[in-house]
């Protein structure tokens, strides 16, 4: 590669980092382009459900600034407890996304918010990519680098969580994450007190961002303790990790919601421990300069064992006598998936903290799936530090991605970058012409860039025995090249039919093609913002709570934010009690308003009647005496909602607010398209009056009936107003 | 009218003595006719012959006397002269009558000299003052609605003899004060009294009566106009905030019977479309509200309406949910006009530039179930606005801006805004107006502004700048060399140190 071969009056050097630059480009174009499928179909709209919360307060940020953002109590969620929402959340993404937002407006850009927080994931996608072809070059080469870019603009297990609208913390943790990692590793390389506090700087941003920030913090130690296991201490590691833990520790206590974690639960103390460990290695090596080889040896093992020990016991003492948090629930299921579903049902009751299927990872990894174990091979065959981190890595995120589906996220950064790895061998190893001709003339016989070697292809070979080679080597390329192709008609054909869906709003395809919208959610939301008092009080199961808030402006006794079990139970309760018992612990929680999802109509599956069970059980972990899950089984063990359903079923107040008057509408031998079951013929209602049904039946709005003004039960009333 | 106004605010000087001097003039017949016949608006004519019974003095003005109660609802007052149609200037007098009533004085054109007579048609536009009654029916059920106002109608001067006729659309079910009118068909009669009243001093007169076309009342409507030069475009943007007049749904939302209907074509009380008449040449349309696009929308083929006029084609906004009586909606829609077609510039003016825009859209409510709406839905409003907002943004650069309404209205103002890549902003004028006349809807705004070639190059050129200074600045510190070491040895950084990387 030297000058003399010029193209536009560039460098050799200078041509590929401008290809390399262009590359990256491209591959940051396609990054959002593949992401906007959901805005392109539906619109640009915030989806699910998190990401209505996150809109909430970034509104609210944008309107009233960050003092009062940071000191916001949110009196209308958890009716009457209220939230305070600027200590119990993780501001990063909202903060990203206010910043943003002013800065456009500074320079005379008058974007709506909504706006900026939809396309704030698919942008966050092409800096990821960014990110991560630094961390392949990092570790690798520029080739690795663009190839794992490539493959992170573009995988499902990503893409997943970062269409535009999913405006999650997730959409901007991944490339926090890639960062912090990238950061870490040219640390460690360069033992660099610079990028350790790089490191720290990016870590603390994580924190700022996802709950996920304690996968770094427990990563980060494991690699140096790995390190220090093999033997492999350096002043370069102890550099970097002094500089990260110390800054990073004291920096992600900045964050309210984090507070003084890092210093009292068990998450954090594999990162002190390490610390504490690191140090006692330096000392160790700094009295190797200063004694005899044989008492070092000596003092060494004695004090190294005696403190590990010693620091053991006492982590162990502190967490037993409470000092020390133990592990929440959520982290024991990640080591016992059977956790979860037997002590906290509200953490099994989410489809996404569910163990992986094993067509999950083919799913949303694809070919990555298969290069990961050739990309840790090459990455063993050449074992720098760096090398240990990606092993370690892979390891443990695909352990965590096969317990909890959600978790494919983290895995999938690493299989990029390991399949990068991985292609990036093959296709330098295949893609390299020059070394099976005789001499090319170019006279430089260092391993060449691929951009660069993809020019010398057109080199002619000079013999048949070289025919064979050639030949050879075509079929392998070609063949990777098809398997590539295959990968990307594959993710975006995922992309488009599984993750771009907003969910608030639906879809369905008439016979002739033509698409019709099923807008109910959104109907029922805004219906109850224009139509109510701004006060009232609407329960509904938690998932609804952040739409509500966000979407019809109402209060809310229950929310997303699931921090208070016992009030969840009690609206499980409410829906699981018969319509008196309804009625007056509805009355005692001034509620106004009880909305209940209903897919009989259109046959939508997500509706309140297929989650009652979890509503159910979650109510009876907390009231074992007022709940029976087995009272709303048949004698059969069955789970039926028509006439032979069990007693308590049918007295359920979610039974009769989901059924009431369905069966007059639907005919004689009306059908419930969920359970496939005949509609129950009998629904009475009485303390509850319809309010409003939305179009296709999805959302009911029921009213909660004032007392009557005789003090009669309102069944008594209708029976009285019926007879006269 | 509005040229007259500074002469007419002099004549205000005297507006306390009016009454004083009005002392000679006698209302010797007078007839008001209320039709409502195109609710929510209801349109009053009270034809009045005035003679002057002074023994000397000539009169120069009739001072009409609007309840204050009634004036909180009043869209429009004018005056003219029965014989020659020719309107008279009319000013609001400040001061000078009881907290309950607000007057307003009429210059005559000719002084009225004593003993002769002048027939005058006083003309009112009253929005949102018909209730409905009973205030709550089922939501298949008829509406009724009541009309009421003062037996006898308020003057500043004697009245000789005078009755009342109100005209309905639906048929009447009563009236009161029953013994002092008479009925027939769809009208009723109060009167005629004489100069006592017939002893009915303060009564009220009331009439009840059924009526299923839909009423809907504009909280508050904004419309706004954003001019661009550049893309020869002119884009309109409506927020509108509505209330369904309608008595309210007795016991409550019932989705059985209103699915039923919908399925049978059977009537019933919900507002179910909103119409829009845009221009032929409209593009880019679109509905939203507060959470996003609303899908149910359409719009129809190039349509011409049998009288004439400009082409145009009709949205079809579905709302989210039907519109019972008393529920609320709020949305706003827009789309695009090709500029040419509403903006004159030439050297006949000087260079200025001539903007002639709609005052107000106008927009119909329908309660039909049919999905595809006939046109003849257009020709009768339904949609009264309470509050109203015009807001007409210049493109930056645009200068000496004056402003023509056609009719007086409560405030013109101007203010700045930073659009899209503006560097020195541009200015927005904002008229306001509570409760708009329905017929206010073929008046136009005239807005006159000069705007310089400098003007129409400076955004670009503030861009081209901006970008270029960014490349410049990129640039030179790509070349600059930070931090201590000496001047490195080629590359980025010392990448050479590098294990792994194979590029050098």
């Amino acid at each position: 590669m030297g000058g003399s071969s010029k193209v536009l009056g560039l460098t050799a050097a200078d041509q590929a980092s401008l290809l390399r630059l262009a590359i990256l480009g491209l591959i940051s174009v396609v990054a959002i382009g593949s992401r906007l499928y959901s805005v392109i179909r539906f619109e640009s709209v915030i989806h699910e459900f998190d990401p209505w919360f996150n809109y909430r307060t970034t509104q609210y940020l944008v309107k009233n600034g960050f003092d009062k953002f940071w000191n916001w109590f949110d009196e209308t969620a958890w009716y009457p407890l209220g939230r305070v929402v600027g200590g119990t959340l993780y501001p990063g993404i909202m903060v990203t996304s206010a910043a943003i937002y002013n800065a456009l407006h500074l320079v005379n850009v008058p974007v709506d918010i909504r706006n900026v927080c939809v396309f704030l994931a698919p942008v966050f996608s092409a800096l990821t990519a960014v990110a991560t072809y630094q961390l392949g070059k990092e570790v690798k080469s520029a080739t690795a680098g663009l190839l794992a870019a490539a493959f992170i603009g573009i995988a499902p297990g990503y893409i997943s969580r970062s269409v535009a609208g999913s405006y999650d913390n997730e959409g901007i943790a991944i490339f926090l994450l890639v960062l912090t990692f990238f950061l870490w590793l040219r640390a460690v390389r360069l033992g660099s007190a610079l990028y350790g506090a790089l490191t720290a700087t990016a870590y603390f941003y994580m924190v700022s961002a996802w709950g996920g920030y304690v996968f770094i913090i427990n990563l980060i130690p494991l690699h140096v303790f790995a390190l220090l296991a093999m033997g492999r201490y350096s002043n370069r590691l102890y550099v970097a990790y002094s500089t990260f833990y110390a800054l990073g520790t004291l920096a992600s206590m900045q964050i309210p919601f984090v507070g003084f974690q890092p210093t009292f639960t068990s998450e954090h103390m594999a990162a002190l421990g390490t610390f504490g460990l690191i140090q006692l290695v330096a000392f160790a090596q700094f009295l190797r300069g200063l004694m005899p080889a044989r008492h070092f040896q000596v003092v060494v093992r004695g004090a190294l064992v005696g403190l590990f020990a010693a620091g053991a016991g006492a982590l162990v003492v502190l967490t037993m006598r409470g000092v020390i948090a133990p592990w929440t629930g959520r982290f024991y299921s990640l080591w016992d998936t059977g956790y979860a579903k037997i002590h906290i049902p509200i953490i099994a009751s989410v489809s996404e903290h569910q163990p992986t299927p094993w067509t999950n990872f083919f799913f949303d990894l694809n070919l990555l799936m298969v290069l990961l174990p050739a990309g840790i091979y090459f990455s063993f065959r050449e074992l720098t530090d760096n090398h240990v981190f990606l092993i370690l890595y892979s390891l443990f995120a695909a352990y965590f991605a096969s317990v909890m589906v959600r978790l494919i996220l983290t895995l999938t950064p690493i299989v990029c970058v390991m399949a990068g790895i991985a292609m990036a061998n093959a296709l330098e190893a295949y893609l390299d012409f020059r070394s099976s001709s005789n001499n090319d003339g170019g006279g430089s016989g260092d391993a060449a860039q691929p951009a660069d070697t993809q020019n010398s292809s057109s080199t002619e070979p000079s013999g048949a025995k070289r025919m064979h080679g050639w030949l050879g080597r075509t079929v392998v390329v070609v063949n990777l090249m098809y398997f590539l192709w295959m990968f990307q008609f594959h993710c975006s054909w995922i992309t488009s039919s599984a993750y771009s869906s907003p969910s608030v709003v639906l879809a369905s395809r008439g016979p002739d093609g033509s698409q019709h919208i099923i807008d109910d959610f959104r109907e029922a939301y805004y219906w109850l913002r224009k139509n109510t008092r701004a006060d009232a009080r609407v329960l509904s199961w938690w998932d609804y709570g952040y739409q509500l808030a966000g979407m019809a402006d109402r209060p809310t006794l229950v929310d997303n934010n699931t921090w208070n079990n016992t009030h969840i139970a009690t609206v499980g309760k409410i829906m699981a009690s018969d319509e008196n018992t309804a009625y007056e612990l509805a009355r005692r929680h001034d509620v106004d308003y009880v909305l209940v999802v209903f897919g009989a109509m259109l046959g939508y599956s997500g509706d309140d009647i297929n989650k009652f069970l979890w509503m159910i059980r979650i109510a009876q972990g907390v009231y074992p005496d007022d709940v029976s899950e087995q009272a709303f089984f048949t004698a059969g063990g069955e789970y039926a909602i028509d006439d032979s359903a069990s007693a308590a079923m049918r007295a359920s107040l979610m039974h009769k607010l989901s059924y009431y008057r369905f069966n007059e509408v639907m005919g004689q031998h009306g059908f419930d398209r969920v359970r496939r079951q005949q509609l129950p013929t009998k629904v009475e209602l009485s303390n509850f009056a319809e309010a409003y049904t939305t179009e296709n039946w999805m959302v009911r709005i029921y009213k909660v009936k004032e007392l009557d003004n005789l003090g009669r039960r309102h069944r008594a009333a209708m029976a009285f107003d019926g007879g006269s | 009218m509005r040229g007259m106004r500074g002469a007419v605010l002099l004549l205000l000087a005297s507006a306390a003595a009016a009454a004083a001097a009005a002392a000679g003039l006698v209302n010797t017949n007078m007839i008001r006719s209320v039709d409502l016949r195109a609710l929510p608006a209801v349109k009053e004519q009270v034809g009045v012959v005035v003679q002057n019974e002074h023994s000397s003095k000539a009169q120069r003005s009739y001072t009409v006397v609007v309840p204050a109660a009634k004036h909180d609802s009043l869209a429009r007052i004018s005056v003219r002269e029965r014989k020659s149609g020719a309107e008279l200037d009319v000013a609001r007098v400040e001061g000078g009558a009881d907290a309950g009533q607000v007057l307003y004085q009429a210059t005559l054109r000719q002084a009225l000299q004593p003993g002769d007579k002048i027939s005058l048609n006083v003309d009112y536009v009253l929005l949102n003052t018909v209730a409905p009654r009973p205030a709550a029916v089922g939501q298949v059920d008829d509406q009724g609605w009541v009309w009421a106002d003062d037996v006898l109608v308020p003057s500043a001067y004697p009245t000789r003899k005078q009755k009342t006729v109100v005209r309905t659309r639906g048929d009447i079910r009563g009236f009161e004060p029953a013994a002092a009118a008479t009925k027939s068909g769809r009208t009723v009669t109060f009167g005629p009294f004489e100069a006592d009243g017939g002893g009915l001093g303060a009564a009220r007169a009331e009439v009840r009566f059924w009526d299923n076309a839909e009423q809907v009342e504009a909280l508050t409507h904004r419309r706004e106009y954003f001019v661009s030069h550049w893309a020869n475009d002119l884009n309109v943007l409506e927020h509108y905030a509505v209330r369904n007049r309608g008595p309210e749904i007795d016991g409550g939302f019932d989705k059985v019977r209103q699915a039923v209907g919908r399925f049978m074509k059977m009537r019933d009380n919900f507002v179910k479309t909103l119409l829009l008449k845009v221009p032929a040449t409209a593009r880019g349309m679109y509905f939203v509200d507060e959470i996003g696009n609303v899908s149910t929308s359409a719009v129809t083929g190039r349509q011409r309406s049998s009288s004439g006029g400009a082409p145009f084609r009709v949205m079809q906004l579905k709302p989210r949910y039907p519109l019972a009586g008393g529920w609320n909606y709020t949305w706003w829609h827009g789309y695009s006009v090709p500029l040419d077609a509403y903006l004159r510039v030439g050297p006949a003016r000087g260079g200025r530039h001539l903007l002639r825009v709609p005052f107000i859209g106008s927009l119909v409510a329908s309660a039909s179930q049919e999905e595809v709406l006939a046109l003849t839905a257009l020709d009768t409003p339904n949609v009264a606005v309470s509050e109203y907002e015009l807001r007409i943004t210049l493109p930056e650069g645009a200068a000496d801006i004056a402003v023509h309404t056609p009719f007086a209205v409560d405030s013109v103002a101007m203010q700045p805004l930073s659009y899209y890549f503006d560097s020195t902003g541009r200015t927005t004028v904002v008229i306001r107006q509570r409760r708009v006349a329905p017929d206010a809807s073929s008046a136009h705004v005239l807005v006159e502004y000069s705007y310089s070639a400098r003007a129409l190059w400076q955004k670009p050129l503030v861009i081209a700048l901006v970008l270029f200074g960014l490349f410049a600045a990129a640039s030179a510190l790509s070349r600059m060399r930070l931090g201590l070491a000496g001047p490195a040895r080629g590359g980025k950084g010392g990448r050479a140190t590098k294990p792994a990387a194979k590029d050098d």
